[in-house]
C-alpha cells in the first residue's frame, strides 16, 4: 500500500499533537521519557547471529546461551529465563523470501507496571531510563511477574534462596559511559542505542523514508504509556509475537484511583464511624431511661 | 489447705491454665480423640511437606511457572483467608458501633477467627514468598509506596494489631490480670474503629491487586470496581462465617459455652443471616453493574461465560435467596444452610479471580500439585487446633464469672 | 477497559442506570421481605417489654448467694459446708410442686451435674443441677414434708441441702454472684420475654403474674422440656443433639 507523503505527514503530526494531550501528570513523565535512554530495534536488520545474546550473557555473569551457534535454537519458540536475560527468535515472513528475526528482553517502559506493583521497590525506573532490580530488596512475592503485560520478570523457582531476573539494560555499563553490551556487538545494526525521543525521530525517519520496507508503526511508542524498546518492522507486529491490544495507558494508571480513594477511606471512615458509635450509644440511652423513669434499678442485687 | 494449693504457683498455673486441671499424664489420655488422630496424620504427613519447600524451593515443591506466578497459596491461603477472618470487624462493628449486644455471644469467637484467620494468612505468605525472612521489609526496609500490595501488608500488620487488642481482654482474664485487662477493654472502641476502616482498606486492596493485570484476568471478572466487590462480598464472607463457626462450635465446644446461648444462638443466626442476605442482594446487583459497565454480554456465551454465571447466580444469588427465605421462615438449619453456600461462594470468587479467570488464555494452565494441598490443608488444621487450644482454655464461648461483663 | 468510542460509552451508560434503577427498585421490596417476622413481633412485644423492664427486680437475687447457671445457688457457710437450694427464677418457672426429691445424706453430688429433681402436680420430673461438689450432710425435712416452701421462700427456709464443699473456692469461682448474676438475670428475663405471645403480654400488662408457673403460660405442652432447657438438664435424645 502506497502511502503519500502528505498523509504520512498528517500521521506524524496528529500522532504527535496526541501524544501530547493526555492526563496532566503524563506530561513530567513524557519529558523524562524523551530523555532516557532507550535501544531502537530493526527487525529488518536482524540476521539473527545471536551475537546479542553472548554477550548479553557475558556482560551480566549468566551460562553461555543455549546451542549457541546452531539453526535448530530457531526450531522452537524461547522465552527469556531465570538465566537468560534475553533472546532471538525466528518468525517465518508472510510474503517475504527471508525469516524475521525478533529480540526479545526487557522492555523498560516509560511507566513500568513492575516498578509500581513492587511493594518494596525491589523494581525500580531510574532516572536514566532503564529498570533495574535490587535483589537486597526483593522478597519474593512475585507480583511483578503478575503485573508485566510482557512477561519479563523471571523467577528463580529452581533454587532456596531464590531472585527475581531480567535484563536491566547493562546499567553499570551505562553509568560506566558504555553502551549496553547487546547493542555494542550487533554487527548489523539492527540494535540502535541512543535517547528516546532522538530514537523514535530516527524510527519515524527510517519509516518515511522506505514507507514500503515497514509497517507503519513505531511499536513501543505509545503501548502501555509508552516503552524503552522500540521495534519497527515488515511484518505486522501481532505475527511477530507481540502482545496487541495493550492499549496506550501504562498499567499503573490502572491502579492510580484506587490508591488515590484510600487515604479518604482512612480519613473519612474515622469520624463516620465514630459518629455512628456516638448515635447508637446516645440512643440506648435514651431508651434506657424511659424504661426505668422513675423508677430505681434493685441496688440491693449488686455484691 | 486449699490456699496452699493456690499458692504452689509455677506447676499448679501449668496445670489450671494450660493443661486444663489435668495431670500431666491424663491431659495426655485425653488428647486421644479421633479427630486428633486424624490431625496428627495430617502434620506427620504436613510439616516435612512445607520443610521440602523450604530446603528445595517453590519449583520443586509446587506447579508455580513463569506464566503462573500466583497458585493456590495466594488463591486461598492468602484471600480467602483475609475474606473469611472478616468476620472480626464486621461482628465488632455490630456489637459496638451499631450497639446490637445482642450479638454479644459471638463477637469474641468472631474476633478470635479474625485473628487466627490473619495470622494463618501470614503462615501461608511465610510459606509462598521466595524469600520469606523478608516478609518485614515493606515495612521496615523499602517501601513501594505505588505499590497496591504495600498498602496490603501495612494494612495487614495495623489491623493484626488491632485484633490482638480487641482479642486481649479474653487473654487477660484467662491470665487473671485484672488491671492490664480493664486498660484493653477501655481501647475495644477505637480498635474496632480502627479496624473498620483498616478492614475496608486491606479487604478492598487484595481485589486491588489485580487491577494492574487487565488482559491477564478474564474480562467478565476484569472490571475497576474489583475493590469494592471483595470489599462488599467480604462482609457477606464475614457474617457467615461467624454463623457456620458458631454451629460448629456450639456443637463441639458445648461445654464451653454461655450457658444461655441455647436460647440465643437462633435468634443471632437469623439475624445474621438477614444481613448477609441484603449483603448478597447488594453485592449482586454492584456485579451486574460492573457487567453493564464493561458491556461483556457477548462472553457470557462462552465456556468462562457459563462459569461465570454460574459463581453470580449459584453462589451469589442462591444463597441471597436461601438466607432470605430462611429468614423469613424464621428457621435457623435453612440460614445455617445459605451460610456454608455462601461461604463457598467466596471461595469460588477468590479462586476464580487469582486462579481459575486469570491466565484463562494461556496453553499451561496452572493446577496445584500435591503438596501445595498438602501444605494448604496442614495450614488449615493447624489454624483449627490453635482455635481449640484458645477456645478450651479462654473465656471466649462463655463469660469468665470473675469478670463483670463491661460492654 | 474503558470503551473509547461513543457509541460503547453510551450503551455501557445506559445499562448502568438500567441496573441502578433495577436495584432501587427491588431493594425495598426485598428489605420488606425478610424484615416482616420480626417486624409484627417488634410491634407487638415493645409495650411488653416495657411493662417487663418494671420487673426487672422481679426475680429476687439476695447478696451471699452465688450461683450456677442452672439456677441453683450456694452460700458458703463456715469453713467447708455450703447451703444449696434452688432460686427465685426456678421455683417461679416450674410454679407447682408436689414434692422434690432430694440427695441422702452421705451421698456425693458434682459441681454441674444431676442435685435433685422436683415432681409436678402432673407427674412430670424436672431434674436441676448442684452448685458444688461435696459430700450431703443434712437435707431441709420441712422441705420433703412440704414442698411450697420452696415457693414461698426459696433462700431462706427453703434450703434444700448442706454440703461439705471438697473445693469450695474451685467451686465458687465457677459460679455467678454480684452485678454478674444481675447480668445473667436480667438475660434469662430476656429470653423469657421473647417467648411471650401476644395473649400473654396482655395479660401480663394487665397486672396478672402466672401464679401457677410461667413455663406453664408460655407452653401449655412442653413447658416441663422449657424448664430443662432453662435448667440445663435437657434429656439428650438418641438420634443426636438438637442444634
Amino acid at each position: 500500500m502506497k502511502v503519500s507523503r502528505r498523509s504520512f505527514l498528517k500521521l506524524c503530526g496528529a500522532t504527535g499533537a496526541a501524544s501530547l494531550i493526555g492526563p496532566p501528570a503524563n506530561a513530567g513523565a513524557a519529558a523524562d521519557a524523551d530523555e532516557s535512554v532507550a535501544m531502537l530495534f530493526d527487525t529488518t536488520k536482524c540476521v539473527g547471529c545471536r551475537a546479542c545474546e553472548a554477550a548479553c550473557s557475558e556482560a551480566n555473569r549468566l551460562p553461555p546461551p543455549a546451542l549457541a551457534g546452531e539453526e535448530a535454537v530457531f526450531d522452537h519458540h524461547r522465552t527469556t529465563d531465570s538465566h537468560t536475560y534475553s533472546v532471538v527468535n525466528r518468525y517465518p515472513a508472510r510474503a517475504q523470501d527471508a525469516p524475521v528475526f525478533v529480540k526479545s528482553q526487557c522492555m523498560h517502559c516509560v511507566e513500568p507496571a513492575c516498578a509500581s506493583a513492587c511493594p518494596v521497590q525491589a523494581m525500580e525506573k531510574t532516572r536514566e531510563g532503564p529498570v533495574i532490580y535490587h535483589a537486597d530488596r526483593c522478597i519474593g512475592c512475585r507480583y511483578c511477574m503478575v503485573a508485566c503485560p510482557f512477561g519479563i520478570p523471571k523467577f528463580e523457582y529452581d533454587k532456596a534462596l531464590p531472585y527475581i531476573r531480567k535484563c536491566i539494560f547493562c546499567i553499570d555499563r551505562l553509568r560506566a559511559g558504555q553502551m549496553p553490551a547487546c547493542a555494542q556487538v550487533c554487527p548489523s545494526g539492527a540494535l540502535t542505542f541512543g535517547k528516546r525521543k532522538k530514537l523514535l525521530e530516527a524510527a519515524k525517519t527510517r519509516i518515511y523514508q522506505h514507507p514500503d520496507d515497514y509497517v507503519h508503526h513505531v511499536y513501543g511508542e505509545n503501548e502501555v504509556g509508552g516503552t524503552g524498546w522500540l521495534y519497527i518492522s515488515k511484518a505486522s507486529f501481532e505475527e511477530l509475537g507481540f502482545p496487541a491490544n495493550l492499549g496506550n495507558r501504562s498499567y499503573p494508571e490502572l491502579t492510580w484511583p484506587y490508591l488515590a480513594a484510600e487515604p479518604l477511606v482512612l480519613v473519612l471512615g474515622a469520624p463516620l464511624l465514630m459518629g455512628l458509635h456516638a448515635f447508637t450509644k446516645g440512643r440506648e440511652k435514651a431508651e434506657k431511661s424511659d424504661a426505668t423513669d422513675g423508677k430505681e434499678i434493685d441496688h440491693a442485687t449488686d455484691g | 489447705m486449699q490456699l496452699m494449693a493456690e499458692t504452689a504457683a509455677p506447676r499448679f498455673w501449668i496445670q489450671d491454665k494450660l493443661l486444663m486441671g489435668f495431670t500431666p499424664g491424663e491431659y495426655l489420655r485425653s488428647l486421644l480423640t479421633p479427630f486428633n488422630a486424624v490431625a496428627g496424620v495430617i502434620l506427620l504427613v504436613g510439616l516435612p511437606v512445607i520443610a521440602y519447600r523450604y530446603l528445595y524451593g517453590l519449583g520443586a515443591a509446587t506447579n508455580l511457572s513463569q506464566t503462573n506466578p500466583w497458585g493456590l497459596w495466594i488463591g486461598f491461603d492468602v484471600l480467602c483467608g483475609v475474606a473469611l477472618a472478616a468476620g472480626g470487624y464486621t461482628l465488632a462493628s455490630t456489637v459496638y458501633l451499631f450497639g446490637l449486644k445482642q450479638y454479644y455471644p459471638v463477637v469474641r469467637a468472631a474476633v478470635l477467627t479474625g485473628f487466627l484467620g490473619y495470622f494463618f494468612v501470614v503462615v501461608g505468605l511465610l510459606v509462598d514468598l521466595g524469600r520469606p525472612w523478608r516478609l518485614p521489609y515493606p515495612v521496615i526496609y523499602s517501601y513501594g509506596f505505588t505499590s497496591v500490595m504495600f498498602l496490603v501488608a501495612w494494612c495487614v500488620l495495623l489491623y493484626f494489631t488491632v485484633l490482638f487488642l480487641e482479642f486481649s481482654p479474653a487473654v487477660f482474664e484467662w491470665l487473671g490480670w485484672k488491671n492490664v485487662r480493664r486498660r484493653a477493654v477501655k481501647l475495644t472502641i477505637g480498635a474496632t474503629v480502627l479496624g473498620v476502616v483498616l478492614s475496608t482498606s486491606h479487604q478492598s486492596a487484595l481485589g486491588a491487586l489485580f487491577l494492574i493485570a487487565p488482559r491477564k484476568l478474564h474480562p467478565l471478572w476484569y472490571s475497576p470496581l474489583i475493590p469494592v466487590y471483595f470489599f462488599i462480598s467480604s462482609i457477606a464472607a464475614g457474617l457467615t462465617m461467624v454463623i457456620v463457626e458458631s454451629m460448629l462450635s456450639h456443637k463441639i465446644f458445648h461445654d464451653e459455652t454461655h450457658p444461655q446461648r441455647a436460647v440465643d444462638l437462633d435468634g443471632i443466626t437469623l439475624g445474621l443471616g438477614k444481613a448477609a442476605s441484603v449483603v448478597l442482594f447488594t453485592y449482586f446487583f454492584l456485579k451486574l453493574l460492573g457487567l453493564a459497565e464493561e458491556g461483556h454480554w457477548d462472553l457470557l456465551n462462552t465456556a468462562m461465560g457459563s462459569w461465570y454465571l454460574v459463581e453470580l447466580i449459584g453462589f451469589v444469588l442462591a444463597p441471597c435467596f436461601v438466607l432470605a427465605f430462611a429468614v423469613r421462615a424464621q428457621n435457623a438449619n435453612w440460614v445455617r444452610a445459605g451460610a456454608v453456600l455462601t461461604v463457598i461462594g467466596i471461595i469460588v470468587n477468590r479462586l476464580n479471580v487469582a486462579v481459575v479467570a486469570f491466565n484463562w488464555n494461556v496453553p499451561d494452565r496452572y493446577f496445584p500439585s500435591a503438596m501445595e494441598v498438602i501444605t494448604t490443608v496442614t495450614i488449615v488444621t493447624l489454624g483449627i487446633l490453635t482455635f481449640r487450644w484458645i477456645v478450651n482454655r479462654m473465656p471466649i464461648l462463655h463469660e469468665d464469672p470473675q469478670y463483670g461483663t463491661e460492654h | 477497559m474503558m470503551p473509547n468510542d461513543i457509541f460503547a460509552m453510551y450503551a455501557a451508560k445506559v445499562a448502568d442506570y438500567l441496573v441502578a434503577v433495577a436495584f432501587l427498585l427491588l431493594f425495598i421490596p426485598f428489605w420488606r421481605f425478610v424484615n416482616v417476622p420480626s417486624a409484627a413481633g417488634e410491634i407487638a412485644l415493645a409495650p411488653v417489654r416495657r411493662l417487663l423492664d418494671q420487673f426487672a427486680g422481679w426475680f429476687v437475687l439476695p447478696e451471699h448467694a452465688y450461683f450456677h447457671p442452672g439456677h441453683g445457688w450456694a452460700r458458703f457457710d463456715d469453713g467447708q459446708f455450703v447451703t444449696v437450694g434452688m432460686d427465685d427464677f426456678a421455683q417461679k418457672l416450674v410454679g407447682d410442686l408436689s414434692a422434690v426429691s432430694l440427695p441422702a445424706p452421705g451421698s456425693r453430688v458434682e459441681q454441674g451435674e444431676r442435685g435433685w429433681s422436683l415432681t409436678t402436680p402432673e407427674a412430670k420430673s424436672i431434674d436441676m443441677l448442684s452448685p458444688v461438689e461435696g459430700t450431703v450432710v443434712a437435707v431441709n425435712e420441712r422441705v420433703v414434708a412440704s414442698p411450697e416452701v420452696v415457693r414461698s421462700d426459696p433462700y431462706g427456709d427453703g434450703w434444700l441441702f448442706k454440703v461439705r464443699a471438697t473445693r469450695p473456692r474451685a467451686n465458687q469461682n465457677q459460679l455467678l454472684s454480684g452485678t454478674l448474676a444481675k447480668r445473667w438475670m436480667e438475660e434469662a428475663t430476656d429470653a423469657i420475654q421473647r417467648m411471650i405471645s401476644p395473649e400473654l403480654g396482655r395479660v401480663l400488662q394487665d397486672g396478672g403474674m402466672p401464679v401457677h408457673g410461667i413455663a406453664r403460660s408460655l407452653d401449655a405442652e412442653k413447658w416441663d422440656e422449657l424448664c430443662r432447657r432453662f435448667f440445663l438438664t435437657e434429656v439428650r435424645h438418641a438420634r443426636g443433639e438438637t442444634f
